[in-house]
């Protein structure tokens, strides 16, 4: 009879011997030709060559092949960076290839390695043990290696980047500035000031690669390319942006792409904080005023431009008004200006600015309702306008003279939205009154009473003045639904 | 007397090679005689479970392909490995991940170790489900062997509950979000007391979720249930099954067979003589006791060999087979590892492991038929087969019955295109909620592509019930449809199905968010 278990004795032989390869080469690959080992094995080589004196022998005797870590409970951090790069706290190793060179600078001197790791500073997969890994920009890590340029944005994980030399954090110093100058807080929220038309950036530094929208970029999709191609473009990163294009330099995105790696609430015990960074943290709960000037710059430019012009902006598919224009700071009341920058103007882009809102002090919005008066000239006394108007006959008079740029029912256009709450809460008569006669110059708002051939009649005016008062009641409910959907952008999210 | 005593201790010493060998092995050397053989069986802890001869059929590599041992082999690797990766793991939330890393970066081949357990457990579900598909498409199911039947089943639903828990614990995004969705199978009832408005009162789906997160989410209380499930539980609930699997399958006469015919050409003690055909009119007497040389009278050719070598040789290979194949996919393609679990940003799309996506697929028509009512006809459709096709025919023969292959082949193309069709379908036009989309949910509960698979596949083993008045053929039907059913769906819902569950032809083509 035919031996029925022979085809299953060399199935047995073949497939031992398959094990017993795959067992020995993963034992070998895994350990023999481990990539540390072969760089721990050069740096012997290289220990050897340098061991000229009595302490470079030492050193070399010393030396031994094994893994080497930094553990940082306090910073939850586990760094075996120090694996293969073992010359990074010896002198001598200045002039070796990587990675057995010596740290660039003079900062281990005051962050040594085994109180503060590696990873704190420069991100990266810390407890890798291959280069790949620990770079980790094309595997699961959420937090791959920073450029070295842009290392600086962890510096302020400890320190106040405005107490620091700003020669050793050029970009990030460049960027806060920027920030500041370019007015991004028109838009923006960070520390809880600024406008609401974008997402806050107080966290901006810690978003991941798979929070930001990549369909745009090519890989490796590392969150400073996003960035920086944003900062560059921002619609053709983001479909349906609303953000205007900064008009930045290559190195000025680079340096705002820093400042916003900065931005990172990351906990890290007390003790590891410079006493900078604990002033700061305390000048963050009880703020200094801005000028009035600071406050315009930062957070009303942007869109506003310098004030003195009004303009049709074509992503907000809206006017924006003259806002420093000198027929308006004539004519508008101090309360009439406090009111739209405290509550905005809902239904447009224009957010409330109010402590609980845009996050702007009280001495500050006084401050910037001072700037904006600065231009004004004297406002000249006017006549009282005592005649009472009639809204049905101002409707035909709306229609015909009005509603072309300020839309049907006041909704807005090419013109401010007169219908809107806030503007009929906070516009007295005798504003809207002085606002129809002389016009707004540098405006395509036309004078409706020129001395020399008047369009109104001072009846006509008081018509046209209880129609629009209708328009509050009709349009109150409306106006603040229609706040609440206004599009806002949502930046980086889909 | 002093010298005696030296003597014999120098000699005892001389001796211990021999005597712990012979303490340890009874028979002490490797066996000569068939008698010897069937002592190394039955002296044996753990080949005693074997028989002392088995069939030759038995070790014909076509009948099983080894798939039941497979599965067995896989479960004993995955033991191993877990063992060891159980030395190293910490089920906290804060600690896992690390955990898992230091696995995979310092401890000594660990990430290896780690492959090996993820790909024996993978390879796992994969054999059993085909050692299942074996077992019926050779009618091996069949009296005695319903109960054998019945506790495969409980293993099949152990194996996937071993595989889920085990996906939880690495506690990264692959895990959180495959267990989010999981869990949220299990919250599937719900859609129907949703609908009839006594979730209120009655929420089975609810308290199921919490049963098997110990939260309303995905959290630490998971966590350690599911390790406790995962390294204790379900290993115990395994073994045990196991165990009666196998005893059963000793008591129920070994795997599945025809009988041997009477008569032919028997081989017997090494000559060949033809078999004595006894005749029914005459008597033999004791001609048909006797031992020893003698005609071999009622009974057929012997076929049987020693399960001592033969049957172990057959099942140490299998072994080894399953050892290197699943060595070899753990040298080249490493156990998936994703950044740490962060609540705040989901997966999309977020999928379950892959043998809960066919699963998936139809949750994602209705909760409550593709997460609940699907499954329970299943398991229950499945439970039945043994005791409602009793006839005796075709045991241990693939397609063993008469008409069986074409039935097979029929309703193979027949469920391809029934599901291809619909899957087609539901992608271009959408389903009812998309036409109606006032429409009451109870209706979409009720039709949608699940539940018409369902009907149509039904209605088709009616079909062949009638047609070829055989209740194996439509048993044959149905599971042939459940099974093209349950593949199409895992596969289309793997490749098929990106962010917001919607169709691509490639994950490549996902919009990246």
């Amino acid at each position: 009879m035919k031996d029925p278990s022979r085809i299953y004795r060399w199935l047995l032989l073949v497939a031992s011997l398959v094990t017993v390869g795959y067992l020995v080469g993963a034992a070998v690959h895994e350990n023999y030709l481990a990539q540390w080992k072969t760089v721990q094995r050069e740096y012997r080589n290289i220990l050897r060559q340098k061991a000229t004196d009595d302490r470079g022998r030492e050193l070399l005797a010393k030396f031994r092949i094994e893994m080497k870590q930094a553990s940082i409970p306090a910073l939850g951090t586990v760094d075996r960076c120090v694996t293969c790069h073992n010359g990074i706290d010896d002198p001598r190793m200045a002039d070796v290839e990587q990675p057995h060179r010596t740290h660039p600078g003079h900062i281990l001197d005051k962050h040594p390695v085994d109180r503060f790791g590696c990873t704190v500073c420069h991100h990266g997969q810390g407890a890798a043990m291959t280069f790949r890994e620990a770079k980790a920009d094309d595997v699961f890590w959420d937090y791959p290696l920073l450029p070295p340029e842009m290392t600086e944005a962890t510096c302020v994980t400890c320190h106040d980047a405005g107490k620091l030399p700003p020669e050793q954090i050029p970009l990030l110093t460049t960027g806060m500035k920027l920030y500041q100058e370019k007015g991004c807080g028109s838009c923006h929220k960070l520390g809880g000031r600024g406008g609401a038309l974008g997402p806050a950036l107080d966290n901006e530094g810690s978003k991941t690669k798979h929070q930001l929208i990549m369909t745009n970029l090519k890989p490796p999709h590392t969150t400073w390319d996003w960035q920086l191609a944003h900062f560059r473009d921002p619609g053709g990163v983001v479909p349906d942006s609303q953000m205007h294009n900064p008009t930045v330099t290559q190195r000025e995105a680079l340096a705002l792409t820093v400042y916003m790696l900065s931005q990172w609430k990351r906990d890290v015990p007390e003790s590891y904080l410079a006493p900078d960074k604990i002033d700061q943290k305390y000048h963050a709960l009880h703020p200094t005023p801005l000028t009035g000037e600071q406050v315009y710059q930062q957070y009303c430019a942007a869109c506003h431009g310098n004030g003195t012009y009004s303009r049709w902006d074509k992503k907000f598919n809206r006017f924006v008004p003259a806002i420093r224009g000198v027929s308006l700071t004539s004519t508008a009341s101090r309360e009439y200006l406090q009111a739209n920058i405290e509550q905005g103007r809902p239904g447009t882009q224009m957010p409330g600015w109010g402590p609980h809102a845009g996050g702007l002090l009280p001495e500050e919005i006084t401050a910037v309702i001072e700037y904006l008066r600065s231009s004004a000239a004297a406002v000249p006394a006017m006549t009282a306008l005592t005649l009472r108007g009639d809204a049905s006959n101002g409707l035909p008079l709306f229609l015909r003279n009005c509603a072309g740029c300020h839309g049907m029912n006041g909704r807005g256009g090419v013109a401010p939205e007169i219908g809107n709450p806030v503007f009929q809460r906070a516009a007295t008569d005798e504003f809207i009154i002085r606002t129809i006669r002389n016009g707004r110059v540098a405006t395509a708002m036309p004078a409706f009473q020129r001395p020399e051939a008047p369009t109104f009649g001072d009846q006509d005016i008081a018509d046209v003045l209880a129609y629009l008062r209708t328009l509050g009641e009709q349009r109150g409910q409306k106006a603040t639904a229609q706040n609440v959907t206004s599009p806002v952008s949502s930046g980086g999210r889909p | 007397m002093a010298e005696t005593a030296t003597r014999e201790f120098l000699h005892n010493l001389h001796e211990l090679p021999h005597t712990v060998k012979d303490a340890c092995f009874r028979l002490g050397k490797a066996p000569e005689s068939e008698r010897e053989e069937s002592q190394a069986t039955f002296h044996n802890l753990f080949l005693h479970i074997h028989s002392v001869r088995v069939h030759v059929r038995t070790l014909k590599p076509t009948l099983t392909f080894g798939l039941g041992l497979m599965a067995t082999a896989s479960f004993v690797i995955t033991i191993i490995t877990g063992v060891l990766l159980m030395v190293y793991y910490k089920p906290s939330t804060d600690l896992a991940y690390q955990s898992i890393k230091d696995i995979h970066f310092t401890v000594s081949t660990g990430r290896f170790i780690r492959n090996i357990h993820r790909w024996s457990a993978q390879l796992m579900v994969l054999v059993v489900l085909l050692h299942m598909a074996r077992v019926f498409f050779t009618a091996s199911y069949k009296k005695p062997r319903e109960f054998n039947w019945l506790v495969g089943l409980g293993l099949l639903v152990i194996t996937l509950a071993l595989s889920f828990t085990g996906y939880l614990l690495p506690w990264d995004q692959l895990a959180y979000w495959a267990i989010t969705i999981g869990s949220n199978i299990a919250n599937s009832p719900r859609e129907l007391t949703d609908a009839i408005g006594i979730t209120k009162f009655f929420d089975p789906g609810g308290f199921q979720k919490r049963l098997l997160l110990g939260a309303n989410y995905v959290g630490q209380d998971a966590l350690i249930r599911f390790y406790v499930l995962h390294v204790f539980v379900l290993p115990l609930a395994l073994v045990t099954l196991l165990g009666v699997h196998f005893w059963r399958i000793r008591k129920d006469g070994g795997l599945a067979r025809p009988e041997d015919p009477m008569g032919g050409i028997a081989e017997w003690g090494g000559e060949r003589r033809p078999v004595f055909q006894p005749l029914a009119t005459k008597t033999y007497g004791l001609m048909a006791l006797v031992k020893g040389k003698r005609p071999p009278v009622n009974r057929g050719p012997e076929n049987t060999v020693m399960s001592w070598p033969h049957l172990f040789w057959a099942e140490l290979s299998v072994f080894m087979v399953t050892v290197a194949a699943t060595l070899i996919l753990s040298f080249y393609w490493d156990a998936p590892l994703k950044e740490l679990a962060n609540p705040a940003i989901p997966e999309n799309p977020a999928k379950a492991p892959w043998y809960f996506l066919g699963i998936q697929e139809l949750v994602s028509y209705s909760a409550f038929t593709g997460g609940l009512l699907i499954p329970v006809i299943v398991v229950v459709g499945l439970a039945l087969i043994p005791f409602l096709d009793r006839r005796a025919e075709g045991e241990g023969i693939w397609f063993g019955t008469k008409s069986e292959r074409p039935i097979f082949w029929q309703s193979f193309f027949f469920a391809s295109a029934v599901t291809v069709g619909m899957l087609a379908f539901t992608v271009n036009y959408g389903w009812l909620r998309n036409w109606f989309p006032n429409i009451h949910q109870l209706w979409i509960i009720a039709i949608n592509p699940g539940s018409l698979l369902v009907l149509i596949f039904a209605a088709w083993s009616l079909f062949v019930l009638k047609r070829k008045d055989s209740v194996r053929l439509a048993a044959v039907s149905l599971f042939t449809c459940f099974l093209v059913a349950f593949t199409i769906l895992t596969y289309f819902a793997t490749v098929h199905r990106g962010p917001n569950w919607h169709f691509y032809w490639w994950p490549s083509q996902w919009p990246l968010h």
